[in-house]
């Protein structure tokens, strides 16, 4: 059994060097857009070990060649995703990004809306999975309400395909693992207490936040859904292919004003998926833009 | 807060050649540096290495970090193979430089302003290494020593230069944009000087001078391009300037990545993304690095 190694993560460099690991890396890659750049291939490793033994192939060369075997690459290839991109998600998991919205981006549309007389935000949580990601957002953008975005009206949308997941969203009920890296300022203004180990979401987020199961594949909804000005959809496009991942691009570019951006996971590339985004550094995290009507490269934003 | 104009501060820098906490191995070593790999005195850097025991402890201490494999280095010898003669030579020049600003006058955290400026060295190899530039070494060499001006300004205008920092880091601007409000020049001018006084070469002059202000450098000069990318992507993750820098760059669309896509078309094709993600993903340990080699340490090397 070679299960044991993924504890720690620290394989023998040797095993490392094995390039069947570089092969899956990049097969990885092509299939659903996650990077595992050279330095992180010890976490790559841990994650094949398992799915290693729980194929029973004793190499890495032996499970590159399981993986590209017709008959079980999509399969394995999903599982293999769910390793990768495994645990349960909390709030506040990218204070980059939201740094990023707060200092460069809420500015920018700030200005720009202002100028139309237009005070209204709207984001997008597409795929948001038990509703961590849009309670956080829910509760930056009250947060913000205070500052830059006092006399602003915004709503959050909330979807995701899975019914279960929406259920539990709009329950709004977390327990301590959710809410780690919440702090108690937060917790105590934006929840109650629900039973002795968990807390539940106020009215107040709540009221911002619209639900709703939707079918990213779904065009008819997909097209329905206009003026957003932020998208967030983490790990979601991977298990799409990339027929498919270039058609909800397509929608998300649509969905978005001009101007707006789309953030997806730590790791997740749009590369030869859509080109018209740009891809925008911002400190700890990367955006894709969608750059307004006439935009030219050459003038400075 | 007063502007200082370049001209009065020039004398100052002038009188930097004289200062005693210069150390007399720079202007040997920055000439060593200069030379061909196979042209340079591998006893001498030896030697070099061993005439001040921090710098020697901090040759070893990279030698044993990860990047290097781990392994038990002991000796300053065996270190210089570990590492290479040029990496050795070029963390040399940054110990001596560290000792030229005395202890209470640093307006930046020492660890920070060394993070930066080793995170830029080993970004600008990898990158060049990456665009398949002809001499990665050299974009180490230049990317250490790109903000050798604010070593210099920190040293002439001890007092204005901080207050330059905190106004920086409390409206979450750029340095540069700071000191052209509070100083009246940049750490891109006064480093160019002290870097010609010291007889750096002239391609690591131009990046001191330009990498700010690429437009203004002379035509085709990737070295130029290669170290503005890099202090970018340090800036744009955890090796800035130890404060929030308020900023969203496309780098695609940056002058600088034009100009290098001109010189190797090739790279009009890269993966940006992909790329980033490469460069992310060795922060984590070129941040161990920097700490293991500027960080204090409590304990002593194994």
């Amino acid at each position: 059994m070679t299960a044991d190694i993924s504890k720690t993560g620290q394989e023998t460099p040797q095993d490392l060097r094995d390039p069947a690991y570089l092969k899956i890396r990049d097969l990885i890659y092509q299939t659903s857009g996650i990077y595992q750049p050279e330095e992180k291939l010890y976490l790559l490793a841990s994650r094949c070990a398992r799915r290693m033994s729980a194929v029973k192939m004793t190499t890495p060369a032996a499970y590159l060649e399981f993986l590209n075997n017709r008959a079980n690459r999509d399969t394995e290839l999903r599982l293999m995703l769910n390793e990768i991109t495994i645990g349960e998600t909390y709030m506040f998991r990218s204070p980059s990004q939201l740094d990023a919205i707060r200092n460069v981006i809420l500015p920018q549309i700030v200005e720009s809306k202002n100028k139309m007389g237009f005070k209204r935000l709207r984001l997008w949580s597409a795929g948001c999975s038990t509703g961590e990601e849009p309670y956080t957002l829910a509760m930056f953008l009250l947060e913000e309400s205070a500052k830059q975005l006092a006399g602003w009206t915004f709503d959050i949308l909330a979807t995701d395909l899975n019914d279960n997941s929406i259920a539990a969203a709009k329950a709004g009920i977390y327990g301590e693992y959710s809410l780690r890296s919440t702090s108690d300022a937060l917790r105590k203004k934006y929840f109650k207490t629900y039973d002795d180990k968990r807390l539940q979401a106020a009215d107040q987020l709540k009221s911002l936040i619209r639900f709703d199961r939707v079918n990213l594949n779904d065009d008819s909804k997909m097209t329905f859904l206009k003026g957003i000005d932020i998208i967030f959809c983490c790990n979601v496009l991977i298990y799409f292919d990339l027929v498919s991942k270039r058609k909800v691009m397509q929608h998300f570019f649509s969905n978005l004003l001009p101007g707006g951006y789309l953030f997806l996971g730590h790791a997740e590339s749009l590369y030869q998926v859509d080109d018209r985004f740009h891809l925008v550094h911002f400190p700890g995290s990367i955006g894709y833009w969608k750059p307004p009507v006439g935009y030219n490269a050459g003038d400075k934003r | 807060m007063k502007l200082q104009k370049l001209e009065e501060i020039r004398p100052k820098i002038k009188a930097l050649q004289s200062m005693p906490t210069v150390p007399a191995i720079v202007q040997p070593l920055s000439a060593m540096l200069q030379l061909p790999s196979d042209r340079v005195d591998m006893d001498r850097v030896v030697k070099l290495v061993s005439y001040d025991g921090t710098i020697a402890a901090q040759c070893l201490r990279m030698a044993n970090s990860p990047l290097f494999g781990r392994r038990n280095t002991e000796t300053v010898k065996s270190a210089v193979l570990a590492l290479g003669l040029k990496r050795v030579q070029a963390i040399l020049l940054s110990c001596c430089l560290n000792q030229i600003v005395p202890q209470d006058k640093w307006a930046l955290e020492p660890t920070t302003f060394w993070r930066h400026s080793l995170g830029c060295a080993l970004v600008s190899n990898r990158l060049a290494n990456l665009i398949q530039y002809p001499d990665p070494e050299k974009a180490y060499l230049a990317g250490l020593l790109h903000d050798l001006g604010i070593l210099v300004n920190t040293i002439v205008c001890t007092d204005e230069y901080r207050e330059c920092i905190r106004a920086a880091a409390s409206n979450h601007i750029p340095l540069l944009q700071s000191e052209e409000q509070h100083l009246g020049f940049t750490h891109c001018q006064t480093g160019k000087i002290l870097a010609a006084q010291w007889n750096f070469s002239p391609e690591v002059i131009e990046v001191i001078e330009y990498h700010h202000n690429i437009a203004s450098a002379p035509a085709g000069r990737p070295l130029v391009y290669l170290v503005h990318l890099s202090d970018l992507l340090c800036r744009l993750r955890d090796l800035g300037y130890g404060y929030y820098e308020a900023m969203g760059v496309n780098l695609g669309e940056d002058q600088a990545w034009a100009m290098l896509v001109e010189t190797c078309p090739a790279l009009a094709k890269v993966d940006m993304a992909r790329l980033t993600m490469d460069i992310d993903g060795a922060m984590e340990e070129i941040v161990t690095i920097v700490d293991a080699v500027f960080k204090p340490q409590h304990a002593p090397a194994e």
